[in-house]
């Protein structure tokens, strides 16, 4: 059984109830969502009651997975990563912790690349390279690091809707890309 | 797929934008309106959220500590309980809300993680038969503390409300007593059911109300000034955790 089926397998046994089987997939998926967790809040304390929050609503919503018809990684990350950012967003000052952005990525990605070149990512890292680098960083800021439209216009000193219009673009331009 | 064959460049971007998380409250709440109408923009949501996934993935995994594995999987339990419990009140199952840190339940302790040793001492525990007599309990639950130098068990009879405990290993410290507390699925607080006598067994009569508690709860044991905590809440060291599960 590959990866892909067994994660399937646990999903569905968790949308019945099995324990045993939410323990598994918890075992075997909870570095990646805390990865996730820690890298948009930078803040242990609240990565961690966040992805209390993130498995009980897995373990709540597993019968809705088979609908979404996403691979299981994606639809676990996609879970994991909205917890995250709704619990970014409510904290008082609404956004990116601009002293902890210092792990936002100004240039490419590095190591990680090599790492989505290896897996099914590979069309997201080679479009990526097709657009300027720092609409690239803008693109992966938003969806790692949860930065707004607002943070990222004033990291780079530019008017709030000069920014949606270059991100916009940047984004067309990468399903373009994909489409290809 | 004939819904993406023209690629409407404003929905595209308006989807990754929604993914994204950048649209403002308004904004996202008219895509949302268009996604339960639209399966061509609903497509496309699903189309950025799969390219973008890989991102997340490609980060290095970080282990969370232990003692969230235990507490998720308490909750868990005490969630699978309350669903199949078929006796008692009609509980409506509380709306998780949005978690304060403030108001976590789980702040009051960290659950000990229950050890191989502590399971198995369960296990032979309740098969022997030392709780005493029938009626079997409806609802137990055996709590070890982290170093196993503390261990009881306690189970419910429906029939007469009443707890047997067992105290099987330890004590309370010199000039201290254990009292025993109900945390109820979804409660702030957790609420006492009573300081245990010196007696290894011994046995607790609840009122219903706070039986009623017992089915999706959890228990805990902690060590109080002699007669029980004087403010209804654990003052000393909680020092087991463990939920009720139905027999």
């Amino acid at each position: 059984m590959s990866d892909r089926e067994t994660i399937e397998a646990l999903i569905g046994r968790v949308s019945l109830g099995d324990r045993a089987a939410f323990a598994a997939l918890y075992d075997a998926t909870s570095g990646a969502l805390f990865a996730v967790c820690l890298r948009v809040l930078k803040n242990r304390a609240e990565a961690e009651d966040t992805l209390q929050d993130v498995y009980l609503r897995i373990w709540n919503k597993a019968g809705r997975y088979a609908a979404t018809g996403h691979s299981p990684m994606t639809w676990l990350i996609t879970v994991a990563r909205n917890l995250a950012i709704d619990r970014l967003r409510a904290r008082r000052d609404g956004g990116v912790d601009l002293d902890a952005a210092g792990e936002i990525a100004e240039s490419r990605p590095g190591p990680e690349a090599a790492a989505i070149a290896a897996s099914e990512g590979r069309r997201i890292a080679d479009c990526f390279d097709e657009l300027p680098q720092d609409r690239a960083a803008a693109v992966r800021a938003a969806y790692l690091d949860g930065a707004s439209y607002q943070f990222l216009a004033e990291r780079h000193g530019v008017p709030l809707n000069t920014m949606r219009t270059w991100l916009r673009r940047s984004l067309i331009r990468l399903r373009e890309c994909l489409s290809r | 797929m004939s819904d993406l064959e023209h690629i409407d460049d404003d929905d595209s971007a308006l989807a990754a934008e929604y993914v994204l998380r950048l649209l403002d409250a308004e904004a996202a709440a008219e895509v949302e309106a268009r996604l339960v109408a639209e399966p061509a923009l609903r497509a496309r949501v699903a189309f950025w959220e799969a390219e973008f996934a890989p991102m997340a993935e490609a980060l290095a995994p970080v282990a969370p500590p232990a003692a969230l594995r235990s507490r998720l999987m308490a909750e868990i339990a005490g969630e699978s309980a309350a669903r199949t419990a078929p006796r008692g009140p009609a509980r409506e199952r509380p709306r998780r809300p949005t978690r304060d840190p403030a108001q976590r339940p789980w702040s009051w302790f960290v659950l000990p993680p229950l050890t191989a040793a502590a399971a198995a001492f369960a296990l032979v525990f309740f098969t022997t038969g030392q709780i005493g007599p029938p009626p079997e309990p409806a609802f137990r639950a055996e709590i070890a503390s982290e170093d196993g130098s503390l261990r009881i068990a306690a189970g419910l009879v429906h029939d007469d409300n009443s707890l047997r405990v067992v105290r099987a290993a330890g004590a309370a410290p010199a000039g201290r007593v254990l009292e025993l507390w109900v945390i109820a699925e979804g409660a702030e607080a957790p609420v006492s059911l009573g300081v245990l006598p010196e007696e290894a067994e011994s046995r607790l009569t609840l009122a219903p109300e706070i039986a009623a508690l017992i089915p999706g709860g959890v228990l805990a044991v902690s060590d109080e000034p002699p007669g029980g905590s004087p403010t209804g809440a654990p003052t000393g060291t909680v020092r087991a955790v463990g939920p009720f599960s139905e027999t």
